[in-house]
């Protein structure tokens, strides 16, 4: 299925910047509320942290991509990489609480490789109390 | 003696880039404009220079769709201080010529000729050629 939004950028931390703007206006077109566009914007911005702090450690460059999609009252997000996979990092600069976060802020988490080999963190987000397609875009 | 200043801002920038944007027609306009505002601005371009780039990303979305009738056109975008580029790809055979004769209006003519400091087709590789639309961030005399 062809995503409604597919954003790929150079996985720094100042990217992750653009990716919130990106999906703030793809929330605006489909009317969703600012409550859950908070609670949206901060899972991704977990996910696209763990790809610049994880993926691509020794200053290696790569991309992060974004891809957004509305499916049945349901707004499925998925942040992918290029990079050395999930693994356990004993030296991670960070408290460990990102994917702990975005499980608890996305309906399902779900982690792991898609058909191309890409790490990929897809995180689903029920709209079923904000109808979609209200201020001219198509689902 | 001379040395940094504490606080100093960072002289040198890194460019802005935006590798690859593909967005369903509906949502286009809405999600191009965010990120080229966002990408300009962290380059630190002056407002007026901005909105023009931004009447630039318009004249794209409002033709872009219809030039690229088998797939999603694919935008990409980088910028500094002194240069924003912004390319149009996936288009297909001829796509990139319509759509740079499409963004005409009367009594205006081109748009993206009017505002951009260099608009061109070149080779990508793929089907046929992108759309190149070079701005600077000063105004051209």
């Amino acid at each position: 299925m062809t995503p409604d939004m597919e954003l790929a950028l150079p996985a720094r931390a100042e990217n992750i910047a653009i990716v919130r703007h990106a999906l703030g206006a793809f929330a605006e077109a489909y009317a969703i509320s600012e409550s859950k566009l908070s609670d949206i914007r901060l899972a991704v911005t977990e996910a696209c942290a763990n790809v610049v702090v994880h993926a691509y450690p020794d200053g290696e460059e790569g991309e992060m991509e974004v891809l957004a999609s509305m499916q049945d009252g349901e707004l499925i997000v998925r942040v992918r990489d290029w990079g050395h996979g999930i693994r356990p990092r004993p030296d991670s600069p960070g408290l460990g609480l990102g994917l702990s976060l975005i499980a608890a802020l996305a309906e399902t988490v779900q982690l792991g490789q898609d058909e191309q080999e890409h790490t990929e963190v897809m995180m689903t987000f029920s709209l079923e109390d904000e109808p979609p397609s209200m201020n001219g875009a198509g689902s | 003696m001379s040395g940094p200043i504490v606080g100093e801002p960072e002289q040198t920038r890194e460019r802005t880039v935006v590798t690859r944007l593909r967005v369903a027609n509906a949502l286009l306009r809405p999600v191009l404009s965010r990120v080229v505002s966002m990408v300009l601005t962290r380059a630190d371009w002056p407002l007026d220079r901005m909105e023009e780039a931004l009447l630039v990303c318009d004249a794209l979305c409002a033709h872009a769709p219809a030039c690229a009738p088998a797939e999603l056109p694919t935008f990409s975008v980088q910028a500094d201080e002194d240069q924003a580029e912004l390319f149009v790809s996936d288009l297909g055979a001829g796509g990139a010529e319509r759509l740079l004769a499409d963004c005409t209006l009367p009594l205006v003519g081109n748009v993206l000729e009017r505002l951009a400091d260099s608009v061109g087709l070149e080779s990508d590789g793929g089907e046929g050629p992108r759309l190149a639309v070079a701005l600077k961030s000063a105004s051209p005399s």
